[in-house]
């Protein structure tokens, strides 16, 4: 008990959660400090292109084995069935209406490849092992959600306004999907030999790569917490309790599958994250009618740091204690 | 130098329904248009700056010069459009040169 916040606080003194704890504060105090728009989306290519290659790597180094194919198979159940869980939640405790539920709810059935890095920067420095493949995993957890939300709000806007190829392509096709899986099998076709020549890129600069990134979101969610107007007591709650819900549910069926604790953890940590990307993107096309002022500030600006600085520590405990 | 009547469409919508809205222009005929960027916006659908991780909600400016057919037929699928997504659109009269290219 003691060590598990011993390793808490550990995390908290890393350069990267410091860095976004400054972004937050720099943008909580309307500090004019940005991050231009194409450099953000820049960093953001260079942190997926560089944890599918190194995550391939491994998976080269280590083999694909059964295990992989349970955690995929749990990552897309939990993909597709968090969100209806989320939307249950949602309707109960709160006024929010059905399609905002819904499209709320299905960012919480996706996964932030931020709160993945950090996880399992988090699991390596405790010494607590887990697939290399995991990567891919994340992957595969990116899009579900997103058809989730559409059957639980019951949308009709792209089918009637001929978006549907549209939809088809950011749930298939993703850019950060597509970037990610690709990477993954270049890392893993390229091995140790391709790991030599991206060493430095993958390695020490994805280091200040990640620190500028987490200073951007620190900014942005400080930024749109201070604007958020539609906030409630009841969201805010949910924002805060669902990862906890949603990691504990993974714990659960990974216990049950026989997932290696590390694997476990990295499970419930994607379970207890919710995307501010990739799905935010496709609600736009999905359910247009969705309020962006609630599901972007829940994930952004409550869910993303809570699991930053408590979340991760927490799950990754978990998973020790009760799988262990 | 000769002035020609025409009708200036000028259309405002979210970044992923860009192409969607551009088939519109090209299915009434329409033989070029102009596509612009923004830097932050508020309205219905909420607030959003650029660089402030608002996904999908980066508005696009579409410039048009029409002849009024094919206006016509462009605000008719607009005015459905809208029915389900966020958009403005905004028509004037214009004078243009070389107004056989419009």
């Amino acid at each position: 008990m003691v060590d598990s916040l011993q390793l808490a606080l550990t995390n908290l003194l890393t350069p990267a959660i410091l860095f976004f704890l400054l972004g937050f504060g720099a943008g909580w105090f309307k500090s004019d400090l940005a991050v231009p728009e194409g450099a953000a989306k820049t960093l953001a290519l260079v942190l997926m292109l560089s944890i599918g290659f190194k995550g391939g790597v491994e998976a080269a180094r280590a083999g694909l084995s059964a295990d992989f194919m349970r955690a995929a198979g749990l990552g897309l159940a939990l993909s597709f069935g968090i969100p209806v869980i989320a939307f249950g939640v949602l309707r109960l405790i709160s006024r929010l209406d059905r399609t905002t539920a819904a499209a709320t709810a299905a960012h919480y059935g996706s996964v932030s490849i931020v709160t993945f890095v950090a996880g399992t920067e988090f699991l390596r420095v405790s010494g607590v092992p887990f697939g290399g493949y995991m990567v891919a995993v994340v992957a595969l957890m990116e899009t579900p959600a997103i058809l989730s939300a559409l059957i639980l709000a019951g949308g009709g806007a792209p089918g009637r306004q001929g978006l549907r190829s549209e939809l088809f392509r950011e749930v298939a096709l993703n850019g950060s999907v597509v970037l990610l899986i690709g990477a993954f099998l270049v890392g893993l076709l390229t091995g140790d030999a391709g790991m030599a020549k991206m060493e430095v890129f993958v390695g020490p600069v994805f280091q200040g790569v990640l620190v500028l990134f987490l200073l951007d979101m620190g900014l942005v969610a400080a930024r749109r917490l201070s604007a958020a107007r539609s906030l409630t007591l009841p969201l805010v709650g949910f924002a805060l309790i669902m990862p906890l819900v949603s990691s504990a549910l993974a714990l659960t069926l990974a216990l049950i599958l026989g997932l290696a604790p590390g694997n476990a953890a990295v499970l419930a940590i994607l379970a207890a994250s919710a995307s501010y990307i990739a799905v935010p993107a496709a609600m736009r096309i999905a359910l247009p009618d969705a309020d962006p002022g609630v599901y972007l500030t829940l994930s952004l600006a409550v869910t993303f740091p809570f699991n930053l600085v408590f979340g991760v520590p927490l799950y990754a405990a978990a998973a020790q204690a009760f799988i262990g | 130098m000769q002035l020609t009547r025409r009708k200036k469409l000028e259309i405002v919508v979210e970044a992923p329904v860009l192409r969607r809205v551009e088939a519109f222009l090209s299915e009434a005929g329409v033989r070029g248009w102009t596509v612009l960027p923004s830097l932050a916006g508020a309205g219905d659908s909420g607030e959003w700056r650029s660089g402030d991780f608002t996904p999908g909600q980066e508005k696009r400016l579409i410039l048009a010069l029409v002849s009024s057919e094919a206006a016509e037929k462009v605000l008719a699928r607009l005015a459905d459009f809208f029915a389900d997504y966020p958009g403005v659109v905004a028509v004037s009269d214009v004078e243009v040169l070389r107004g056989e290219k419009f």
